[in-house]
Order: structure tokens, then C-alpha cells, then sequence
């Protein structure tokens, strides 16, 4: 049974939906799940950042995408051989509403929140059924 | 003329990952709104060929969390002219004992940070497009 | 027989420590060859300074702890032989600074008498030249422990001894270099400040010496040997995230000869004694 869950998240700054994956990850790292999910900084996943692929390698990872380009899911399959789970934030929040234009935390609004607690609830639904492996 | 491209670290694990953020959106939504541009980084690390062909060569300012310094390198590796080099840490050397807050929220003082590292940035994207002029 | 400098002081005109820093700065090179830099004109205008700098051992006096003389010479790629720092010179001598711009008879005799410290060949200076450096690994090797996705490097060389505050000491001969455990920047994440302690000053075993601080916390360098401080790593002023980059490389923080290590190491642990209280430490901390 895994003890951890790493998610890679992407936190996309072109798009609402990267803006809410961020929030939504870190939502669940701290609030939902604390103690049982790691997030792993993109970024220096990609750039050879060597803790958070030998996490990746140990641990099964959730790829949570805000957009088609999938940075997350194929970064985490190139650098750690497979991904045990993803979400694509426009599944659950819809097309329209994931590809709009980013928005600062000082300008979020209840219905952002109320939007990046849909993709936090997704993502611990993935999480669950990965530690009840 | 081409607008800047300012690209902030996507720092989830940290504050200062959440300040570049903010102080990018702020430039280019806000301060320099005409000739300035965000792309995103994960786009850049996993070297999509639309974006790397539109950073190649241009003018960039990049804003890191940290001393990981994953936008700047990456721009550079993309083949980015990097004209400013920015760190939300260092901003904090002028606010000694002061808490900005957490990856997923700034407080006040944060706010306040962000907002003076956004001016810095804005007045640095000015200097570059009256150089290119 | 006096030294010969060239002075680097801070400009601060705002403040009793400034004021003092020029007037030490001015008695120095009243009394011998020591020459001037101005702050102010060198920042805009380097080229009068260069061969000065490069002729004369630089002598850095900063008024307080904002060390604008100090980040001066780091910008310029100067190499400082001595620095001093008004405050703590102060601090260290009972005497309380005034909060006007004019110097006090006290002041003025302080200035005095740090001016004259300085200008004399000292028998520590001497020491210093004479001794031997300290012999660091070219090359160290690392133990790790992971938890979560951090990595805790542990260096397993011989000559490593650490503290139950995190502290290490590579010991060679009778001279010991300085650092903190891969443990302590994990714990406090970017580090931002580095306030270094005296050289010259004299520090017991399990004494506070110097501290870094984080956005998270302040952390106090408990040593773990006793000791006459011989060097501080003065890059750490401007760039301390290479205690995080490189804690036990790059990231050294001071070095020092030896008083009573044939004591002190009876309280210190080498690698395998370490090993388990860091162990210990990471699984009861969440980083």
C-alpha cells in the first residue's frame, strides 16, 4: 500500500485553469490529505531537480493538466517512466472555464474558489484510490 | 515591436514561487500591459516548438522564486535574450522579519513586496523597449 | 610598524556609526600610507580606485549591520584582507552610540584607538600568515537519508564531527572549518541572511556564533568546538543560498584554530553517531 502520492501539477500562468490546479494541489497537500501528498515543483522536475525525480521514481504521481498540452502528464512519464494517474483540469471545470485568461489571488472570486474546490476533490478521489492500493 | 516576454518561475512549493507569479501578472496585465507578455514556463521546460520558437531571440525578464533560477535558465536554453534577472527571495533582504505568507496566499506585507518587485520589473521593461527603440 | 590599507568605509551619513566609520577610516590614513576609497565616487566611477585596490590590501569598514562597505567590495569582485564592523566594535567595547552626527569625546576616542588596533601588525595577524591552512577534501562522500522527497546528505569522511544542533566541524590539524548539516537548510528552506561573527573572537564550545535567518525562522550557529575565529566565508554576505546550494562546500561558514579539541570532541559525534539523531530529527520534522 503506498504510504504517498506525489502530484505534478502544472500552474500554468496563460490560463485560469493552471491559476486553480496550483491552488487546488496545494488545497489538498495542506488541508485535504496533509501527511500523504507530496507536490513536485514542475519546473525543476523538467530542469533536473533531483529530489523531485527520485520521489517521482519511488511514489506513484497524479498529473494534474490545465490544458491539452499535457506539460505534467508527459514530463512525469519522460522523467519517471510512468504516471499512475491524471486529471485534465477542463474535465472537470469545463473547456471554457479552464482556458480563460489567468487571474491574480488578489482578484479570485467564491465562484473561482468554488471551482478549484471541484478540482481538489477530484484529485483526492485519485489520491484515495491510489493509498487504498 | 515585440513585447518583453516576463516569465515567472512556477514555484508551487513556496511563497516566493506565488510572488513572481503575482508580480508577472502584475506587470503585464497592469504596469506595462502594452509591451509587456507572460509565457508559460512549462511550456518553455518542455520545449514546445511554437513557444521556444517565440522566445528564441526576444528580449525576456525572467522572475525566480529562488536560487534554482528555472525561468532564467530555462530562457537562456531556449535561446531567450535575458535583459532582467529577478528573484522574489532577494526582495525579502529589504524586508527583514517580515512574513510574505505561504505558496497559496500572500499577506498584506507580501502584497506589498510583490507590488515593489512588480514596479522594478515594469521600470526594467521600459529600459528595454526605449533600448530597442 | 603600520599597516598599509586601502580603506573602503561605509557612507553612512545618517547615523552615529557611519560618522565614526569615516573617522576611523581618516586616522588610518593619516597615520601611515594607507589610501582612500570613496564610496560614493567609486560606485559611479571605479576606474580612480582600481589600482589601489589592486596595489593595497582592502580594509572594509562597515557602521552597522546593513554592511553597505562590505556588498561595495563584493559588487567591485574585491578581495577584503580585514573587515571591521562600527556596531559591533561598539557593542563589544561597552560603548553606547549616540544617537547624534557629531561624535561624542567618546566616539572620537574610540575611533581612536580602533584606528590605532588596526594599523599596528598585531601578534594574531602574524599568526594567521604563518599558520597553515586548513586541508579540506577534495572530494567528499555522502551518506543520505530520504523522507518524502528530500534527500539529508551526511559527509562519512574522516575528520567530520557534528553537534546535536546541526552544526559540523572538519577538523584537520589544529585548525577546524565550520558549516551547518544539510538538515538545517532543508529545515529553514531559502536562506536570505547570514550575520557572521567577529574574526579575531574567541568562541567556546556550544557558544553562539553568528546565526542565518529564512523567511521561516532565525538559526543560531551553535559551535561545536572551541576556538579563535580565523576566517568567516565572506561570499555568504551577499549570496547565503550557497549554505542551501552547497552546505558543505560552498556553504562553509567560518574557520577557526583550535583551543580544546582533545575536550570537546568527547561531546561531538562522527558520522555514525550522527547519522541516527539526524535520522531521528527528519522523521519528527516536517520539512
Amino acid at each position: 500500500m503506498a504510504e504517498k502520492v506525489g502530484v505534478l501539477a502544472c500552474s500554468g500562468e496563460e490560463y485560469l485553469g493552471g491559476t486553480l490546479s496550483r491552488l487546488a494541489v496545494r488545497h489538498v497537500m495542506n488541508k485535504l490529505r496533509p501527511g500523504r501528498v507530496s507536490t513536485l515543483c514542475l519546473p525543476l522536475y523538467i530542469a533536473g531537480g533531483e529530489e523531485e525525480r527520485e520521489f517521482a521514481k519511488k511514489y506513484p504521481c497524479i498529473a494534474v493538466d490545465a490544458c491539452s498540452k499535457s506539460c505534467a502528464k508527459r514530463a512525469t512519464i519522460k522523467y519517471s517512466g510512468a504516471v499512475r494517474d491524471v486529471l485534465v483540469v477542463s474535465d472537470v471545470i469545463g473547456e471554457e472555464a479552464a482556458s480563460c485568461r489567468t487571474v491574480s489571488a488578489r482578484d479570485l472570486k467564491p465562484e473561482h474558489y468554488a471551482m478549484m474546490e471541484k478540482i481538489a476533490d477530484a484529485i483526492c478521489l485519485k489520491v484515495d484510490a491510489i493509498l487504498a492500493e | 515591436m515585440s513585447k518583453v516576454i516576463v516569465v515567472p518561475c512556477s514555484g508551487i512549493g513556496k511563497v516566493y514561487g506565488l510572488m513572481a507569479r503575482e508580480a508577472a501578472l502584475a506587470v503585464t496585465d497592469h504596469l506595462a500591459k502594452e509591451t509587456s507578455e507572460t509565457i508559460c514556463l512549462a511550456h518553455i521546460v518542455t520545449g514546445d516548438e511554437e513557444v521556444t520558437g517565440k522566445v528564441c531571440g526576444q528580449s525576456c525578464i525572467s522572475i525566480d522564486g529562488c536560487a534554482s533560477l528555472c525561468s532564467f535558465h530555462s530562457l537562456e536554453a531556449a535561446g531567450g535574450i535575458v535583459k532582467g534577472k529577478f528573484r522574489s527571495v532577494d526582495e525579502m533582504r529589504f524586508h527583514r522579519g517580515a512574513n510574505p505568507g505561504t505558496g497559496s496566499d500572500l499577506t498584506e506585507v507580501g502584497w506589498q513586496i510583490t507590488d515593489e518587485l512588480a514596479a522594478k520589473i515594469a521600470v526594467k521593461v521600459d529600459e528595454i523597449q526605449k533600448e530597442a527603440k | 610598524m603600520t599597516r598599509s590599507f586601502a580603506v573602503l568605509p561605509c557612507n553612512g551619513l545618517d547615523k552615529s556609526a557611519g560618522c565614526i566609520a569615516r573617522e576611523v577610516a581618516l586616522q588610518i590614513c593619516e597615520a601611515g600610507e594607507s589610501e582612500l576609497i570613496c564610496p560614493v565616487f567609486y560606485r559611479l566611477a571605479e576606474a580612480k580606485y582600481t589600482k589601489l585596490a589592486e596595489e593595497k590590501s582592502l580594509l572594509v569598514i562597515d557602521g552597522c549591520a546593513t554592511r553597505c562597505a562590505s556588498k561595495l567590495a563584493a559588487e567591485k569582485g574585491l578581495k577584503i584582507s580585514e573587515k571591521i564592523n562600527i556596531s559591533e566594535e561598539a557593542k563589544a567595547n561597552g560603548l553606547a552610540l549616540s544617537d547624534g552626527l557629531r561624535l561624542s569625546a567618546a566616539e572620537v576616542e574610540f575611533a581612536r584607538q580602533l584606528a590605532e588596533r588596526i594599523g599596528q601588525e598585531t601578534k594574531t595577524a602574524q599568526q594567521a600568515v604563518t599558520e597553515e591552512k586548513l586541508k579540506f577534501p577534495a572530494e567528499l562522500h555522502f551518506q543520505t537519508y530520504a523522507k518524502d522527497k528530500f534527500l539529508f546528505k551526511i559527509p562519512d569522511n574522516a575528520g567530520f564531527y557534528f553537534n546535536e544542533n546541526d552544526v559540523w566541524a572538519y577538523v584537520s590539524g589544529k585548525k577546524a572549518r565550520i558549516g551547518v548539516t544539510d538538515f538545517v537548510q532543508h529545515s529553514l528552506s531559502d536562506i536570505i541572511y547570514f550575520t557572521p561573527p567577529v574574526v579575531g573572537s574567541e568562541v567556546e564550545q556550544f557558544e553562539e556564533t553568528g546565526n542565518i535567518e529564512s523567511g521561516k525562522a532565525v538559526f543560531e550557529i551553535i559551535s561545536p568546538v572551541s576556538g579563535v575565529i580565523t576566517a568567516v566565508n565572506e561570499t555568504l554576505i551577499d549570496t547565503p543560498e550557497l549554505i542551501n546550494q552547497s552546505p558543505y562546500e560552498k556553504g562553509w561558514i567560518l574557520e577557526m584554530t583550535l583551543t580544546a579539541f582533545s575536550d570537546d570532541r568527547d561531546l561531538l559525534h562522527e558520522f555514525a553517531g550522527y547519522y541516527p539523531v539526524l535520522k531521528r530529527k527528519v522523521d519528527e520534522f516536517h520539512v
